[in-house]
């Protein structure tokens, strides 16, 4: 079974069609690699073909790039080198070719895919939704080593390839063109015969853009984006500098130095933790796409409908309706329904404005919402997602009614984030089809969705839901039925010991600037006022009355509440929220709490103790089997929190440690009269034996 | 039996004056609003539905066939056809009668149904010879040939053909159909006086009965082109009705149609007004099957022809070619296009001249009483988007049936171009 096609045409062009056995994308492993090489000797040696054609033939990947397994974590630095340099020298052979070639993309054309495209002479792409091109190497932490850093700057310019490159992004066929990423587009049953007109036309004449590659702009550019990619990634991504480096270096190179540039520079950094981490949240994403919990058939939910219209429901609603989903949004009178829709119709609205909808691609997605103020019937609906005010009196009275309402089939989900699942499940004739879908704020822009199997839950109804997640383009993962499941119970002790903190004397701006030193994409005071504190207040207390010694609600956020300090909501929380300039911290807060004594933490004490507290919960999740494994704990807390993704999550990151470390700190700071530090049994047996979280 | 159409379940858009809380909505937005918010309080299956048949008078140009347009947008699946009707005023009705007579040619059995009508998005239009002058224009290719043709332009060519005038000016006779009022109101005598006191009562009537309106009305909340100008607000009802509304307010309005002599004005006639609604219908074999429990059935109706020039008779004419005697009907709603209409039609029932003279038969058609005719209003406080109000008229009479626990209703509506439509509906 082979990947590569080869046909003749009469015309002496050559088509190498990719299509890889059993599978919907194709991929450059090293079995392909060697394929293309042997393509290439035919090619080389067969002086009637006048011109080559690259094209896919699956549906919605033209090549999606190298095969990450190869350079993994079980490959050796020398490994890597090796399959850089058989990539780069095919790529160059292509590159060498006297006969004209032309990359015909359909579909997805990323890293390596777009880069043997850039070998090319030609580039063309269908106007499909599905054809996306680029290089988004950088976002796992690797760099274009295929010679994506050296050809595409030639070819665009530098800024723009910067911009592309150090982005990681991929780009629509529309967008290509205008960057000049490809020369044209045509429908993608044309592409072949447009190819060949290509061909006819010969090598093209690219234009020099010594405007911009030269060594001056080069200087002054480089100067100028270095402080600021530092500035973004408090010198986290290496991969980010070092693709500056090599393409800012490598433009006054020849092809073949830059080239070696490249290659050491992608060489180093996959020995480096951040890039590891970051190619193992990439596979963990795809398992989580491909994530399973029975083998059972199930049907894809094609209709739902979400009970309440608050800031989650609304955001449920409208990631579903943009996934064609038609979605009953229901609340008790229309003025709730008013403040759904008004939110949803501002998402689209944004999504406009920043390209991620069409206009009509709005207008649909707003079209398929079916608004109910009133009682309405839930017979046709395949699934319900309450999202209602967190109060379980209320919700067991919801699901009682849901339970009428809807047909036998239909799946009673709720959005909780903290409520216990399996005492609403009681509450219903048939408790098996109960369970939680626990989206994240702002639904539109989390990828995880928390998929809580309660007591009682059916395997079917649980791989249904599963299945839904995935349908609808989000990350799932299966958790137990326990207080604030997985996520929210390690975030909540980091939010209180920040609050404690605070209490204690230490600064918001410290607080804060302490963990965005950490990685963490916010610190835990804005955190607090994003999420709005009265909700954080909410999961605490449902949090505290189960773990009640290790989660004490400090003080200042009940005082808040009273003072009407509710975070961005309503402009007030530990910052003031002003639309015109950027939040700074309110000095208001800080005579709400009496006993500020001004203690002097030193910044990694302030670090250790939010941190290690996280870790401390996530030890105990696992203890108590909240989640099958680490790595589920670890992938959660990232796309659930953005968790600091190069450290690889709290576990990965206390491994990185040492248990003992972890351990060390907390009986200490127990010593000191800090008794919820006590860490849970795992990590002091870890701590004793030396063991880690993923094996040794 | 099994063959008849019932009316399960109907809702309509808030009726609001031209230019106003509607007006950014296209038509096709208003009629998607109706669909939508059908489907979500029944709860079917779209997938059940044979066909959508809307009614819409003046079409707007960037939706052509317009009821597909809806069908579409409110999540009709892609499979069901769609078809848009124009019988003038009686749009609503033609798309009720037409799934009927779809159902007895056995085409289906169930059917969305209704009407929708912009009128404050009606176009204006050049005029034919400036439309030429721009295809020349854009014919032009040398810069000469563009300067001359651009040369050609006159101010008067910027003035536009307006829409809804033309829409209201009966080509045939080439009457407004204001002046067609005023027609009846000579012939039959009809004093401004009754006139005004007729749309005081129809304003009190509709201001009274508001919760019950609310019954029908489903809200419009923010979209993508309404958020802007309305943040978080809803559109929950009519905004026609005029609770201060007096006999002196209405007293002091210029004719409009006959400035020197005549009687009909802005007050006493309907208000021109965008809206939308839409009934679930089935055969009632269909109806039962699925378990529901209709508004009503359809048990006759008719269209008749007649003088242009005096359309507002349209209803006694469509009366007399049903099966029914007015008699029989416990409620009444005659479309209000203008006061002096409805009075005309109300002396022509009880006409025995009329009945000989034009319905051919010896009896009058029976006395339209004041008590059961457009008991909650009609469309000089309501108002009247044309291809709607065939469908709000039968939406109407049968939740009021319904309330009062009475029997039969006629609808009927003169119809511009010289037609009228009636009819009968009961509950079951």
């Amino acid at each position: 079974m082979t990947t590569i096609q080869r046909t003749i045409r009469d015309n002496g062009i050559c088509v190498l069609t990719f299509d890889r056995p059993n599978s919907s994308a194709n991929i450059f492993d090293r079995a392909t690699l060697d394929e293309l090489r042997e393509q290439l000797d035919f090619i080389e040696n067969n002086s009637q073909i006048k011109g080559v054609i690259f094209v896919s033939a699956k549906k919605s990947i033209f090549i999606a790039g190298l095969d990450l397994k190869s350079i993994g974590e079980n490959s050796s630095a020398n490994e890597v080198r090796e399959i850089i340099e058989l990539g780069q020298n095919l790529f160059n052979r292509i590159a060498a070719l006297k006969i004209p070639t032309v990359a015909a993309i359909h579909g997805v054309a990323v890293g390596g895919g777009y880069e043997i495209s850039l070998a090319c002479d030609w580039r063309i792409a269908s106007p499909d939704r599905a054809t996306k091109i680029g290089l988004p190497e950088t976002k796992i932490g690797l760099l274009p080593a295929w010679g994506g850093s050296t050809r595409l700057p030639r070819l665009i310019g530098l800024p723009k390839a910067l911009d592309i490159i150090l982005g990681g992004k991929t780009v629509a066929s529309k967008l290509a063109l205008k960057l000049g990423m490809i020369d044209d587009i045509v429908p993608a049953e044309n592409l072949v015969a447009f190819a060949a007109k290509k061909i006819q036309q010969g090598k093209p004449q690219r234009k020099n853009h010594w405007l911009t590659n030269n060594a001056l702009v080069v200087s002054v550019i480089s100067s100028r984006l270095r402080p600021q990619l530092f500035k973004k990634t408090r010198g986290h991504y290496p991969a980010v500098t070092k693709a500056l480096e090599v393409v800012t270096k490598g433009i006054s190179k020849s092809v073949f130095d830059s080239l070696v540039l490249e290659r050491d520079a992608i060489v180093e950094l996959v020995q480096q933790d951040a890039c590891r981490n970051l190619l193992r949240i990439f596979f963990l994403q795809e398992r989580a796409k491909k994530l399973s919990v029975a083998k059972i058939e199930t049907k894809p939910v094609t209709r739902a409908a979400v009970i309440g219209a608050g800031v989650m429901g609304a955001g449920i609603a409208q990631w579903l309706s943009a996934k064609n989903l038609p979605i009953i949004l229901r609340d008790i009178n229309a003025e709730q329904v008013a403040k759904g829709m008004s939110s949803i119709a501002k998402i689209y609205r944004d999504g406009v404005k920043r390209h991620t909808f069409s206009k009509n691609e709005a207008r649909d997605g707003l079209d398929r919402i079916y608004p109910a103020p009133n009682e309405i019937p839930l017979r046709n609906v395949d699934l319900v997602i309450e999202a209602a005010v967190e109060n379980l009196e209320l919700k067991k009275k919801i699901f009682q009614r849901l339970d009428a309402m809807a047909g036998d089939e239909t799946i009673l989900a709720t959005n909780t984030s903290a409520l216990p699942i399996s005492e609403l499940a009681a509450t219903t004739r048939k408790p098996e089809r109960v369970l939680g879908i626990h989206f994240f704020n702002p639904v539109h822009r989390m990828q995880l969705v928390e998929i809580v199997a309660a007591k009682q839950t059916a395997p079917e109804i649980l791989q249904r839901a599963l299945k839904f997640t995935q349908q609808i383009g989000k990350l799932p993962v299966v958790v137990k039925d326990s207080p604030g499941f997985l996520v929210n119970r390690i975030l909540m002790p980091y939010l209180i010991e920040a609050g404690n903190l605070f209490e204690a004397g230490a600064t918001i701006e410290n607080l804060d600037e302490v963990m965005l030193n950490f990685g963490m994409p916010m610190g835990p005071m804005r955190l607090i006022d994003e999420v709005g504190v009265d909700v954080s207040l909410h999961v605490a207390q449902t949090l505290a009355a189960h773990f009640g010694d290790r989660m004490k609600i400090p003080a200042v956020l009940g005082k808040m509440m009273e003072a009407k300090m509710l975070g961005v909501k309503n402009g007030h929380g530990f910052y003031l929220h002003e639309k015109s300039e950027e939040a700074r911290p309110n000095p208001q807060v800080a005579t709400l709490v009496q006993n500020q004594t001004a203690a002097g933490f030193s910044r990694e004490e302030l670090q250790e103790r939010m941190v290690f507290l996280m870790v401390d919960e996530a030890a105990r999740c696992l203890e108590e089997q909240i989640v099958a494994e680490p790595a589920d704990v670890d992938f959660a807390m990232i796309m659930g929190t953005g968790f600091a993704p190069f450290r690889g999550g709290p576990l990965r990151y206390a491994d990185s440690l040492g248990a003992e470390k972890i351990v060390g700190a907390m009986e200490n700071l127990v010593d000191r009269g800090a008794e919820y530090f006590a860490p849970c049994n795992l990590l002091k047996q870890m701590a004793s034996n030396g063991k880690k979280f993923y094996g040794n | 039996m099994n063959d008849r159409l019932v009316i399960v379940d109907g809702v309509r858009t808030p009726f609001c004056k031209m230019g106003s809380d509607l007006a950014p909505l296209g038509a096709d937005e208003l009629g998607r609003i109706a669909v939508n918010a059908l489907l979500t309080r029944t709860g079917i299956d779209p997938a059940i539905v044979d066909e959508v048949i809307f009614g819409c008078v003046g079409q707007p140009p960037d939706a052509a066939n317009i009821a597909r347009v809806i069908a579409l947008r409110a999540g009709i699946p892609k499979s069901v056809p769609a078809i848009t009707v124009h019988r003038n005023c009686a749009s609503g009705c033609e798309a009720i009668t037409q799934a009927q007579e779809k159902i007895l040619a056995g085409r289906g059995s169930v059917f969305i149904v209704g009407g929708t009508e912009s009128m404050s998005n009606y176009p204006l239009l050049f005029q034919q010879a400036t439309a030429e002058k721009f295809s020349r224009l854009s014919r032009a290719k040398t810069f000469g040939q563009k300067l001359k043709a651009f040369a050609a332009f006159r101010p008067k060519d910027f003035q536009p053909r307006i829409g809804l005038q033309l829409g209201l000016t009966d080509p045939i006779c080439g009457l407004n159909m204001g002046e067609t009022a005023e027609v009846l109101a000579r012939e039959f005598g009809i004093t401004r006086q009754e006139q005004d006191e007729f749309a005081l009562r129809s304003h009190q009537r509709a201001i009274a009965a508001r919760e019950k309106l609310a019954e029908e009305i489903c809200p419009i909340f923010p979209n993508l082109n309404f958020a802007t100008r309305n943040p978080q607000s809803t559109i929950v009802a009519d905004n026609g009705p005029r609770e201060n509304q007096t006999l002196e307010a209405l007293a002091k309005l210029k004719p409009v149609f006959d400035r020197k002599t005549g009687s009909v004005t802005a007050g006493n006639s309907s208000q021109i007004t965008d809206g939308a609604v839409a009934l679930l219908v089935m055969s009632e074999k269909r109806a039962a099957e699925l378990n529901f429990k209709p508004l009503g059935v359809l048990t006759g109706y008719a269209y008749a022809g007649c003088d242009p020039s005096r359309m507002g008779l349209g209803p006694l004419f469509a009366i007399a070619k049903t099966n029914f005697q007015i008699a029989d009907a416990d409620l009444i709603e005659i479309n209000e296009a203008f006061a002096a209409q409805t009075l005309a039609v109300m002396r022509g029932a009880q006409s025995e001249k009329f009945a000989r003279e034009f319905l051919r038969r010896e009896n009058p058609l029976g006395e339209i009483s004041i008590e059961k005719l457009n008991v909650n209003g009609g469309a000089i406080a309501l108002g009247h988007p044309v291809g709607a109000t065939g469908a709000r008229l039968a939406l109407t009479s049968l939740k009021e049936l319904q309330r009062r626990n009475a029997k039969r209703a006629l609808v009927t509506l003169c119809v511009g171009g010289g037609q009228g439509a009636a009819l009968w509906l009961e509950r079951i």
